[in-house]
């Protein structure tokens, strides 16, 4: 594998965010929070214990994480030097936001736009005008102009038509940069997912924004963020050229600063809405008291081994507060423990769980074939290593082919199998190679948690050798 | 336009500021549709103002903050536009929105409002012809306005484009006297206070002065003021300042106008007429005068209407801020135009400084046939203009459709941009650099357009003499392509540009052949097709599919009688990016180079491209079109870099010589790309600045008497601040962030390596780390964590790229690569604090 031909690139970058967005959506905190909000909207909240709650709650939605991130300060003011040189000066800048995911890019840039266009607003509010763009969104030179053409036409109050073509979008952007230069107007470009720009082919878009971006006519400011730490690599030598080569680079925070942070994050303070100052002290004594507790200790130092980004963390908390029972209105381990069992599913082995018994047999002959050093297997093989058993060990799980068909087809949609190519072919399904996705270790979990496994399979899966 | 035998009735509109007595006193057989009035007397000479001869402003403009909702149309039209036909009026309407002032030269102005003002030109004789069909029998040749470029009254020459000021009543303006020194009276050089505008000898100024000072300068009598604000001499001042004496100040109290003469034109009776595109005066505008404005500051709007020459008063000089600089406020009648003012949208924008190259594009060889009052070709010239362009009309006024409203469309978008404008200009457009650090990071900036290009002499002598040669010989030149390679940021299109600017200049004064010239860039092309279609609209002004167009150029470039005039003039084209346009049957680039080639074409190719060996990875026929000359930009020496920063930063003391020296061998010797020399060199400014401040603030905390000298040496561009802009800007952060990961992320990261060595092989699978990881950790004491949380971890290294891997749901078969060398990983993680076993590993 060569790490720099572009089409692996590509494909990587594709599969990426395959799992970004297989996160977003089973992501456990974003359920938890959408959960809670259905459950909690329509009571109003009036006990202490639920104003309490709703406070934490709150804070922690309400992006609290500027004190969790160490250099926040540092890079926001670098992002606010780099916007008042273009907006002052008429000087134009491109620069490139870097980091892991969840350490507050476009949270730090949101806050610094929010303090520039307050102080723009005082001149005049059309001072400043932005185009934001996704990587994922506007994917290909076309879409990402008119979607330009679209954003600058309603920041203007400008009629738009959607049926203009490439050749005007571009033309018109070219125009209103330079309408707007010559007005004393900024135009921010914010791309987010910047490296799907770059991977575009030509990168046509990239180029006509730099490269407009060299001469007078323009009063530009362009902003790309991106989890690749390697985005400004992806550009084509011309492009890189014009690109300024400046970079911000967030880091995720330190673990030990974390555990200082962490519990001053869920202390409620006396003089906020909740009356109760007993209660209040109660609960931040608790809070203190658990967050000082050795296995408190053990869980976070496991959360925190995973991922230290602040989004990660905060949605571990979340979950926890969430998980307070109410009558008693006090956190308590259990909550800690459960946020945590919350966020680190095991799903090969949930889902190992409630396999039927012939499909356990099934995923059990696989791992014999593979024992035996057979790479490649289909169906028509994993049937007959499956019916070797039954020869030797009349059981009463020997079911038909068809049946057996069923229970292979099945586990392939569960994706605890998969084709070898990653696709099926034209040829029967019987005929596919396919690949187990489950390790051996995981698979002996799995017949040990299982309530239907008979003893037999396990001895089985235990003995290569057993016939 | 509008010419009126007596037997018309003659109706006049009375504009919102003219006095009564205006309407008794000039009972004329004329009309202006706009201009609303003037008399019939043209035996008055011109020059001595006659009480008479007046002119009015279009009423819209003097009383824009009331009545700017009404249409032109009400207000300016009378008789003689009502026997127009409706279309007529839309289209003067609609020229009033778009902004009449079409000046000569701006780039806004677009081929539409050309359109309509050409043929509001023509429309308006032709139904007026007849009318007058019955009452005259002269129609014809006579009966045509004389277009002129300049007349001579009174020994003063006026000619298009110069400025002058306008009557704006009757009353006499007698005093013409200049402005003598405030001190001893006399005239002579003076040096002008910017806040009351009255003129001091240098030598009479308080304290003397040996030459004019730069920047902001007040007087004595403006500088007790400001310091006492509340003392009594002020209102003697103010009061003297109001009392306007010379034609400057009338000005400025709104007593004159100033007007910019677009067009001159003797009509059929033999008076003379002109169109005036307005400048109004601070406070004239929506918002006022603001704080920052200044003194001579004049706007220029985008209204402009017809009036004689009777009602200017005199010539005046309006200039650009780089002129007015330069001019050294000199003379009295000097103005300082900087901003366009939009009286519909009350909005200013700035006159872009390219109106003219833009213009040269298109229309450099225009020839100008100086015209005098006598001759009567210019008339057929102008006819033939308007009959031109009232053929295109159909094309352009499809009007009325919402789509052809829309703003990001080509036909309509010229009138939607005039909306984009700012309301008040702000503060900062006036702010100049004051510290050396600023001055250095304007002078860096990759706008900031340095006098000249240093280090690029002998490629821009090859590049003037091959377009110079095809100029001047035409198709008898040497050569007809020039092919220039090299690396990005290495001034290709820079030296091109000059070149082709330096012609243009060359052109101006007179000793150049006209010629044409188009710039198309490869990357800005839909695809490599429609080059077609760019050439052929730039070349004539019409759009047209590809294919027509390819049609249409290749006749015109094999036809070898050309039928127009304008077809005689040599075109160079431009081609950046050349490697673009490179399809698989490269069609497009055999065309392109086989025109120039056929022997009446007159069409000339430069193009650009990276690599150096293009023609030769092009196919045989089009590498042998494309000729043999070609000119290579090596990359810049650091010597050359040095140059090349050090002539920017001429007379500005902000860089250690040895710092510009450093940056430019560090760049020298990865790339040799002047835009990341000056981009590293504008950070370090950028770095210096953030430490000098920081190191006052200290001083003066620490010790608040001692002065600042003694860090002098601190207040210049340093090695360090280099070297720091250096490693922000081309460090690659891996290593940072790997040293940042999580406990997981690095354990895993070290099984990775571990593998590799164990195994040899560079790509691995997860079902392979996950056994070394468990392995690992077994032998430290560590808990391995599950399975699932380890394909989470490895699919976050995966998205920062410190890990090349596939999909997470192929979980088990999942490929996994290093993406960086093995020695990254071990120097960041080597010494790790967190998790001290895995060193060993490394």
């Amino acid at each position: 594998m060569e790490p720099s031909s572009p089409s692996r690139k590509r494909k990587y970058a594709v599969e990426d965010e395959c799992n970004r967005i297989g996160a977003v959506q089973v992501g456990p905190g974003a359920d938890q929070r959408k959960a809670a909000s259905l459950i909690q909207l329509p009571s109003v909240e009036s006990s202490v214990v639920g104003k309490a709650i709703c406070l934490l709650r709150s804070r922690l939605c309400n992006h609290a994480q500027a004190h969790i991130l160490p250099d926040a300060q540092d890079n926001k003011r670098k992002i606010y030097e780099l916007f008042s040189e273009t907006v002052r000066n008429g000087c134009n800048n491109s620069i490139l936001l870097l980091g892991p995911r969840g350490c507050g890019k476009t949270m730090s840039l949101a806050q610094v736009l929010n303090k520039v266009i307050a102080e723009v607003q005082e001149e005049y509010p059309e001072r400043l005008c932005f185009v934001r763009l996704s990587g994922l969104l506007h994917a290909d030179d076309y879409s990402a102009l008119r979607e330009i053409a679209r954003q600058l036409c309603i920041e203007h109050r400008l009629v738009f038509s959607k049926s203009a073509s490439f050749d005007d979008n571009s033309q018109f952007l070219t125009s209103m940069l330079r309408e707007c230069a010559l007005s004393h107007k900024t135009v921010v470009f914010i791309l987010d997912d910047f490296d799907l720009f770059a991977q575009m082919s030509k990168q046509k878009l990239l180029y006509n924004l730099l490269n407009t971006m060299q001469s007078k006519e323009a009063q530009a400011l362009v902003i790309g963020v991106s989890c690749r730490l390697d985005a400004d690599q992806l550009l084509e030598k011309r492009v890189r050229s014009r690109f300024s080569h400046r970079k911000i680079l967030f880091n995720p925070p330190l673990a030990d600063e974390l555990q200082k942070i962490l519990p001053e994050l869920l202390i409620l303070s006396t003089d906020s809405s909740i009356v109760d100052a007993k209660y209040v002290e109660e609960f931040n004594c608790v809070t203190q008291d658990i967050f000082k507790s050795k296995e408190m200790g053990e869980i976070l130092h496991s959360i925190m081994a995973v991922d230290v980004s602040p989004r990660h963390l905060l949605n571990f908390l979340f979950a926890a507060v969430c998980t307070i029972d109410r009558n008693i209105g006090l956190f308590s381990l259990s909550n800690f423990k459960m946020a945590h069992a919350i966020l680190r599913r095991q799903n090969k082995l949930e889902s190992l769980r409630d396999v039927s018994v012939l499909e356990l047999y099934l995923l059990v002959s696989m791992k014999r074939l593979e024992s035996k050093e057979r790479e490649i297997y289909n169906f028509n093989t994993i049937f007959k290593e499956y019916k070797s058993l039954h020869d030797s060990h009349s059981t009463c799980d020997l079911y038909p082919q068809e049946v057996c068909q069923r229970a292979f087809e099945n586990l392939l949609e569960r994706q605890l199998i998969m084709f070898a190519d990653g696709r099926k072919s034209n040829i029967g399904i019987e005929f596919c190679p396919v690949k187990l996705l489950v390790s051996s270790y995981e698979l002996e979990e799995g017949l040990k948690s299982s309530p239907v496994c008979p003893t037999i399979l396990r001895q089985w899966f235990a003995h290569e050798e057993f016939k | 336009m509008d010419v009126k035998t007596p037997e018309f009735p003659c109706e006049k509109i009375a504009p919102v500021s003219s006095p009564p007595e205006l309407f008794a006193s000039s009972v004329s057989p004329k009309k202006r549709n706009r201009a609303s009035d003037a008399t019939p007397d043209d035996s008055v000479p011109f020059g001595t103002p006659s009480p008479t001869k007046t002119c009015r402003r279009s009423p819209r403009i003097l009383e824009i903050n009331q009545i700017h909702h009404l249409r032109p149309r009400k207000l300016g039209f009378d008789d003689a536009t009502k026997d127009l036909s409706i279309q007529e009026r839309e289209e003067n309407a609609e020229q009033n929105v778009s902004g009449l002032a079409a000046q000569k030269g701006t780039p806004r102005l677009s081929k539409k409002k050309s359109n309509s003002e050409g043929k509001k030109s023509t429309v308006l004789p032709c139904t007026l012809k007849s009318q007058k069909s019955t009452s005259s029998q002269k129609v014809g040749a006579v009966q045509r306005r004389k277009f002129l470029d300049h007349v001579t009254i009174d020994r003063v020459r006026f000619s298009k484009g110069d400025d002058v000021y306008i009557r704006r009543t009757e009353e006499d303006l007698d005093e013409e006297e200049t402005e003598g020194c405030l001190v001893c009276g006399k005239s002579g050089k003076l040096v002008e206070c910017d806040n009351c505008s009255r003129g001091v000898h240098l030598k009479c100024a308080r304290p003397p002065l040996k030459k004019v000072p730069e920047g902001e300068w007040l007087c004595s009598d403006c500088e007790s003021m400001k310091k006492a604000p509340n003392s009594g001499s002020r209102r003697t001042l103010k009061t003297h300042c109001t009392t306007p004496r010379t034609a400057r100040e009338l000005l400025l109290a709104s007593k004159l106008w100033a007007a910019r003469i677009e067009r001159i034109w003797k009509e059929v009776d033999g008076s003379l007429w002109f169109r005036a595109g307005w400048y109004v005066i601070p406070e004239e505008t929506a918002v006022g005068r603001q704080p920052h404005n200044l003194r001579r500051e004049l706007f220029r709007t985008n209204q402009s209407d017809d009036n004689e020459f009777g009602s200017i008063f005199r010539k005046c000089c309006v200039l650009g801020p780089v002129e007015f600089r330069s001019s050294g406020r000199e003379g009295d009648d000097v103005f300082l135009c900087e901003y366009e003012y939009d009286c519909q949208f009350e909005t200013f924008k700035r006159i872009g400084d390219e109106d003219e190259l833009v213009q040269a594009k298109c229309d450099v060889s225009e020839d100008s046939v100086s015209e005098d009052e006598e001759e009567d070709e210019t008339d057929e010239e102008g006819t033939a203009k308007n009959k031109k362009s009232l053929q295109k009309l159909p094309e352009n006024f499809k009007v009325s459709s919402p789509l052809s409203r829309a703003a990001n469309v080509r036909s309509s978008q010229m009138h939607n941009l005039n909306k984009v404008g700012a309301k008040v200009i702000p503060l900062t457009a006036r702010r100049k650099a004051a510290s050396p650090f600023e001055r250095a990071k304007a002078a860096l900036r990759l706008t900031a357009t340095p006098d000249s290009l240093p280090c690029r002499e002998r490629e821009m002598k090859e590049i003037s003499s091959f377009v110079t040669d095809a100029v001047v010989a035409g198709n008898g030149s040497l050569g007809h392509c020039l092919y220039i390679s090299g690396v990005p940021g290495t001034g290709k299109t820079a030296t091109v540009m000059e070149v082709m600017q330096k012609l243009r200049k060359g052109y101006e004064e007179k000793n150049a052949h006209p010629y044409r010239f188009v710039e198309i860039n490869g990357l800005r092309l839909t695809s490599p097709e429609y080059l077609y279609t760019v050439l052929h609209e730039a070349l004539t002004g019409q759009h047209v599919s590809w294919k027509k167009a390819l049609q249409l150029l290749d006749e015109r470039f094999s036809n070898p009688k050309p039928s127009k005039r304008t077809d005689m003039r040599p075109c160079i084209l431009f081609i950046d990016e050349l490697d673009l346009l490179v399809t698989r049957n490269q069609s497009v680039l055999y065309n392109v180079f086989d025109w120039p080639t056929r022997p009446h074409s007159r069409l000339f190719v430069i193009a650009i491209a990276n690599t150096i060996d293009l023609p030769e990875r092009l196919l045989p026929r089009i590498a042998s079109r494309m000729g043999l000359q070609r000119v290579s930009f090596s990359p810049y020496s650091h010597e050359q870099l040095q140059k090349i920063i050090s002539t920017r930063l001429v007379q500005i003391n902000a860089f250690e010589s040895q710092a510009i020296e450093f940056a430019s061998r560090k760049v020298a010797a990865v790339s040799g790309d002047a835009r990341r020399a000056l981009e590293l060199c504008r950070r370090a400014v950028e770095i210096a600045e953030a430490r000098c401040a920081v190191d006052s603030k200290k001083q003066a905390s620490n010790s608040k008497g001692s002065p600042a000298k003694s860090i002098f040496k601190g207040n210049l561009v340093g090695m360090k601040d280099v070297e720091a802009a250096i490693k922000e800007m081309f460090q690659a952060p891996h290593i940072k962030i790997m040293g940042r990961c999580t406990r997981l992320a690095k354990i895993f990261l070290v099984s990775m390596v571990y593998e590799q060595h164990k195994s040899g092989m560079v790509e691995t699978t997860f079902e392979k780390i996950a056994a070394t990881y468990t392995h690992l950790c077994q032998n430290n004491n560590e808990i391995p964590a599950d399975w699932d949380t380890l394909l989470t971890v490895g699919c976050s290294l995966g998205a920062c790229r410190l890990i090349l891997c596939e999909a997470g749901f192929r979980h088990r078969i999942q490929k996994l690569q290093l993406n960086f060398p093995i020695d990254d990983i071990s120097f960041a993680l080597k010494e790790d604090r967190e998790v001290s076993w895995i060193g060993k590993y490394l």
